[in-house]
């Protein structure tokens, strides 16, 4: 579905991805891990188009996308969540759900009734502006939020980042109930979560690409990957 | 990966709160109480004073658009206002006195060259936005001033004489105060279903974070420049009425100073919101008017007030009208409406 080959990216004159190669498959829950500055959230933004890269190349769906601007892939079908939690907060929750359903020109009805079914207890804040909304509130709205319209490929960056462990039982939930409908690349620092949901990972180390663990079949593999964080 | 796959439990029912949800508001009721209050005020004050407030406040809510709404704050506004002026005086001078036709012309001039700067413009953000505005309006004003001046006169200015249709006589104050009258009712009306519409959510999230409205698939500079383009063009309309109000259009028309005076307008009534925009207008316009009687100097007054609104109070009046009355009031009326 989606086939990053031998990627280099910089910022300026510092090179952060170095001949990164990685491959998510329909229907998969690929998971991107390694310590701070490994260059997670640069490849992220890189698929997503906010980033150029210097070398390689991205293709989805059998064409190159590396030069594609952010908007063209969201109607492809790329969905991304950033680790900044950041929704419109002077709008309310409805508003933020009805942008979303606007650009994709779903029904507005279609869209809540989505994301309902991964959270319903959303219905009581939809009237909230999006600002007064907790950490946590706020991150399942934006994957929400990335459901509405045809999602092909999710980019989630650290989900859990920074919320409390009832809310994170919640995300686990949410992205469980995602499994094999949609497929997604999610940044994460939360093993547990990783060793729950993955259906392969990849590890970064310092912009390279230096291990793929298929997770079913390697349970050791899992084991070790607390040394590489 | 099919929709019917994904997801579900789409095809559920929704659950209560959302039974009710419509997303389309009923604007009479406010039409009505805008307009109430225009006829309310126009006794106390005088037909023509009203109708250069009217006049105004669609002038406010033009600006409201870009500021207000899409945050960007713009000191070049009344380009659009003085094109909107002179290609409305200039087309009854020169090639209809149809006023209707004349005020289609100021609308036209002023929307293509909004249209066309904003190619340009909404390219830009922050302190570059506003300037770039100022400059093309420096541009503008000195071009009617001087190298345009076979046509406009120059600083002398030209009379607008508005030939009459059938009964209709757009000198007459109160045929003129019934123009005006519509055309804020419309023009509040049209941007009030727009900002209320998916279009208006997206120009307020273009205010708070233009990248993320980008991941959600929107091409932000056809937004911006659609919103610049529309805001320019009630500007113009704001101009054409100014020339026919006063049947007379002269640079101030295009006065890069002018711009101070919506800018203030927007602030003190509350940016962001139209109300806010129409309840600034006529702050002003009564400043304006009538504290230089007892006032020398009264523009440094709107300077202080400038600053205490900036400091103390950012919402406006309309904001803090709708946090301690409209919010508390209006549940009491809508309890049983959709949310």
């Amino acid at each position: 579905m989606l086939e990053i080959r031998n990627l280099d990216v910089s910022y300026g004159y510092a090179k952060v991805l170095h001949d990164v190669s990685l491959n998510i498959k329909t229907g998969e829950m690929v998971f991107l891990i390694g310590r701070n500055g490994a260059g997670k959230t640069t490849l992220l933004k890189t698929i997503i188009g906010l980033l150029q890269p210097q070398k390689g190349s991205i293709v989805y769906a059998g064409k190159e996308i590396s030069n594609l601007s952010p908007e063209r892939l969201y109607l492809q079908g790329f969905r991304y969540v950033g680790q900044e939690k950041k929704v419109f907060g002077n709008l309310t929750v409805q508003e933020n759900i009805e942008i979303a359903a606007f650009a994709s020109g779903e029904p507005m009805d279609v869209s809540l009734k989505k994301i309902t079914s991964i959270y319903p207890k959303i219905k009581d804040f939809l009237k909230t502006k999006a600002g007064q909304l907790s950490g946590g509130q706020r991150q399942i709205l934006l994957v929400g939020r990335a459901l509405v319209g045809e999602p092909k490929l999710l980019l989630i960056d650290e989900p859990t980042q920074g919320l409390a462990a009832i809310v994170i039982e919640e995300i686990i939930h949410i992205l469980d109930s995602l499994k094999k409908q949609v497929s997604a690349l999610i940044v994460e620092q939360n093993l547990s979560l990783v060793k729950q949901l993955s259906d392969r990972i990849f590890l970064l180390k310092e912009g390279k690409m230096v291990r793929e663990i298929i997770s079913k079949s390697e349970e050791s593999g899992i084991q070790d990957l607390e040394g590489y964080l | 990966m099919g929709q019917d796959k994904l997801f579900p439990a789409q095809n559920a029912e929704l659950p209560g709160a959302f039974e009710n949800i419509t997303l389309k508001e009923n604007h009479a009721v406010e039409i009505l109480a805008i307009a109430v209050f225009f006829l309310l005020v126009t006794p106390l004050l005088s037909v023509h004073r009203v109708t250069d407030f009217m006049i105004f406040c669609i002038f406010a809510m033009s600006f409201d658009m870009l500021y207000g709404y899409m945050g960007r704050l713009s000191f070049g506004q009344m380009l659009y206002l003085g094109t909107g002026a002179y290609g409305c005086g200039l087309f009854i001078k020169y090639i209809n006195g149809n006023p209707l036709l004349a005020i289609f012309a100021g609308v036209a001039f002023a929307g293509l060259l909004a249209m066309l700067l904003g190619l340009i413009i909404v390219r830009t953000t922050g302190a570059c936005f506003a300037l770039i505005n100022l400059a093309f309006n420096h541009i503008g004003f000195f071009l009617v001033l001087s190298p345009l001046r076979s046509i406009t006169r120059g600083e002398d200015g030209f009379g607008v004489s508005a030939s009459q249709i059938g009964s209709l006589n757009f000198g007459s104050r109160p045929i003129m105060y019934g123009a005006v009258f519509l055309s804020l009712l419309l023009v509040f009306y049209f941007l009030r279903r727009l900002t209320s519409a998916p279009y208006g959510i997206m120009i307020r999230s273009i205010k708070e974070d233009e990248t993320r409205v980008r991941f959600l698939g929107y091409n932000t500079f056809l937004y911006k420049w659609l919103t610049f383009a529309l805001a320019g063009t009630i500007a113009g309309l704001a101009g054409a009425l100014t020339a026919l109000n006063y049947n007379y259009v002269n640079p101030n028309a295009m006065d890069v100073h002018s711009n101070v005076g919506v800018v203030f307008a927007c602030l003190i009534g509350g940016a962001g919101n139209l109300y806010g925009a129409i309840l600034g207008g006529v702050i002003y316009m009564l400043i304006s008017n009538f504290l230089a009687i007892y006032i020398y100097r009264w523009e440094m007054f709107l300077g202080f007030s400038l600053l205490i609104i900036v400091f103390r109070f950012r919402m406006g009046v309309w904001g803090y009208i709708q946090r301690f009355w409209v919010h508390k009031l209006i549940p009491r009326f809508t309890k049983k409406e959709a949310i």
